[in-house]
């Protein structure tokens, strides 16, 4: 299935029937500058490049004014190509929407400017299915209201009496039908009448009413052979999506769910972001994940650890090796989530894993002791959860002794440790990200002293004692 | 289309009708002077289905008759253009064919009707395809259009086509 023979036909409708609408009203003056004929092209080429969009993006990538643009959408909303839809939502809800942007790989919509307050957004997604329709309408109404007026068809027949030019109509029937023969007769004179358009077709040159007449019937003839010669590409292109099935996004929430599943599924490999492959998740097949499965995956690695980790042991999804450094004391966890199954089967639980931890990963294997490297992580993490334990009894302790802490702190050298006990001391900055700091440390002491530095040099005056280290 | 609607009338009552049966004669005499009736506002009233309410009377000075005014519910049959209808063959002539759908009466005029049906004169005048195989006489069933209403105070005329899609003769009771 491809959307591309869809998208040719958007195009051609947009500039066969709305390439001289104007969101200007008749009555304001049309200056060069307001005048925006086109503006209907160029929204509709623009919409069949992309899926959902937030109307304020489209407006900022296109550069026009998102009233305008509104006002070009609720026109083509009438005009039943496109589907709107508006919601209330926090930046959270932007962000889900952003997600769903990053995984069908259209790059437009950047993550939007985080705001606390409620705002209304509007988005707008071709509605290809119904494109198909109304177009097929319209066409048939055009050709229809055209070829009844060449045949006369829907016009009251007026009738003539040729002997006193009385005229009637069609609705005066009942009065003028006679017993006596099949005709209708005059009022006044019992002459037989006659069709007007029986009169029209003896009589060559008639009065300037019939002349008019018979202008207009040409003129309704010529109009409808230039329909079928310039509408011709556009008829083409219609029989040939025919028997095409039609591209559905789905409603804006479905689309989203569908969206982050399809680029969760393709997660790790560049192909998720490309056009062909994205267009083929949605072709109709459902996928395994849908609806619920959106708080997981919008969530994932962008914050609340500890809902991560509750919202992935729910699912039924097998079960992930947790990096070492989110585990906690307290945690109920399995043996596969704690890495503790198998080389193997550890090595492939992290690739799949979330960001972080790949991350996580990259930096470790930039280092030069590679071979070594599994089972050194994992004693090393070991230990680190040891320590872990022993940092919040000592930190229970600072907590007591902190005062005396803060006036000998300068004179300490630097141990992991120490590192350790330092950033305790700030309460904004929570256990994994101490452990980075520890587990760098230990892990190549130069990194670890960079690291260390960097984060810690603006902080305060400690910065000098590190460098000693 | 049809409408049930409300509508009041005053109706003036003879002095022989007071008595016990003084609501049934009321009502009875409602049903026989309005019904059947045509007004170009509501179109045809076909039947009265209930009586809303029956004001106070007012004795006429002089003749003693009685007024009351009284709020009935009737069904009304009034034909739109454009709506599709369907009717019975009254009488077929060379200009055309007139039918009637219940009370109301549509001419459809001969350039209305499919090119392919030809007009045969004789006792029994009919519109007839070439091959025969469709026929319009009088007592033939039709689906029109109505194309125009010529609404008087108390008549409506309408015309109408069977020149488009699924419209023509329904049902033939001369071939069943
Ligand atoms: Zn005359």
């Amino acid at each position: 299935m491809s959307i591309e023979p869809f998208n040719r036909l958007v195009k051609l409708v947009a500039r066969a029937f709305y390439d001289d609408f104007t969101t200007k009203g008749e009555n304001q003056p049309k200056s060069g500058r307001s005048d925006n004929r086109g503006i209907v092209v160029v929204v509709l080429d623009a919409l069949t490049r992309r899926q959902w969009v937030r109307e304020e993006d489209l407006a900022k990538s296109l550069s026009l004014h998102s009233k305008q643009l509104r006002r070009t959408l609720r026109f083509l909303e009438e005009e039943k190509l496109v589907t709107r839809d508006h919601r209330r939502e926090t930046a959270k809800g932007a962000k889900i929407y952003s997600a769903a942007v990053a995984a069908t790989g259209d790059g437009s919509a950047k993550d939007g400017e985080e705001k606390i307050k409620l705002h209304t957004h509007s988005y707008c997604c071709l509605d290809y299915a119904q494109i198909h329709d109304v177009v097929r309408y319209r066409l048939h109404r055009l050709k229809k209201k055209l070829k009844d007026e060449l045949e006369n068809k829907n016009t009251v027949q007026e009738y003539i009496c040729p002997n006193c030019s009385r005229r009637y109509t069609a609705l005066d029937a009942l009065r003028l039908v006679s017993m006596e023969d099949e005709y209708f007769h005059c009022e006044s004179c019992n002459g037989e009448l006659v069709a007007e358009s029986d009169k029209l077709a003896a009589q060559e040159a008639g009065d300037g009413d019939d002349n008019a007449r018979r202008r207009r019937r040409e003129k309704l003839k010529d109009t409808l052979q230039k329909m079928e010669v310039q509408l011709k590409p556009l008829m083409d292109q219609l029989s040939r999506v025919k028997d095409l099935s039609t591209p559905e996004f789905g409603s804006l929430l479905a689309w989203e769910a569908r969206a982050h599943a399809a680029g969760r599924g393709g997660s790790g490999d560049a192909g998720a972001n490309d056009g062909s492959k994205s267009s083929q998740g949605y072709g109709g097949t459902p996928m395994p994940f849908l609806g619920d499965t959106k708080v997981e995956v919008s969530f994932a690695g962008l914050e609340g650890k500890e809902e991560d980790v509750k919202s992935e042991a729910a699912t039924s999804t097998p079960l992930k090796v947790l990096p070492p450094w989110m585990i906690k004391q307290g945690m109920n966890l399995t043996k596969e989530q704690r890495g503790e199954v198998g080389e193997e089967s550890k090595m492939e639980g992290t690739s799949t894993s979330s960001q972080l931890s790949d991350d996580k990963k990259s930096t470790v294997q930039s280092d030069d002791k590679k071979s070594i490297q599994d089972e050194y992580i994992k004693a090393y993490y070991a230990a680190l959860l040891k320590k872990q334990q022993e940092l919040e009894e000592s930190a229970k302790k600072q907590e007591q002794l902190s005062d005396s802490n803060i006036a000998n702190g300068h004179s300490d050298t630097s141990s992991s440790r120490q590192v350790g006990m330092k950033s305790k001391r700030d309460p904004e900055e929570d256990v994994w990200e101490e452990a980075q700091y520890a587990g760098n440390t230990s892990e190549s002491y130069r990194v670890g002293d960079l690291n260390v530095q960097a984060d810690e040099s603006g902080e305060d005056d400690d910065d000098v004692d590190w460098e000693e280290g | 289309m049809f409408f049930h609607i409300v509508l009041e009338r005053n109706m003036q009552l003879h002095p022989r009708f007071f008595g016990r049966n003084l609501r049934d004669n009321l009502v009875a005499k409602l049903m026989k002077d309005v019904e059947g009736t045509c007004s170009g506002r509501h179109g045809f009233v076909v039947a009265i289905t209930g009586i809303e309410n029956i004001g106070k009377g007012l004795i006429r000075e002089g003749t003693g008759y009685v007024t009351f005014p009284v709020k009935y519910q009737c069904v009304v049959f009034r034909p739109f253009k454009g709506e599709i209808l369907e009717a019975v063959v009254t009488m077929v002539n060379k200009m055309g064919f007139f039918a009637e759908a219940g009370p109301v009466q549509i001419f459809v005029s001969n350039h209305l009707i499919p090119d392919d049906m030809e007009f045969q004169s004789g006792d029994m005048p009919n519109y007839t395809t070439s091959d025969g195989s469709v026929k319009i006489q009088k007592d033939s069933e039709v689906r029109l259009k109505i194309i125009g209403t010529r609404v008087d105070a108390t008549e409506i005329f309408c015309i109408g086509t069977i020149k488009d899609d699924f419209l023509g003769v329904i049902n033939d009771p001369a071939a069943a």
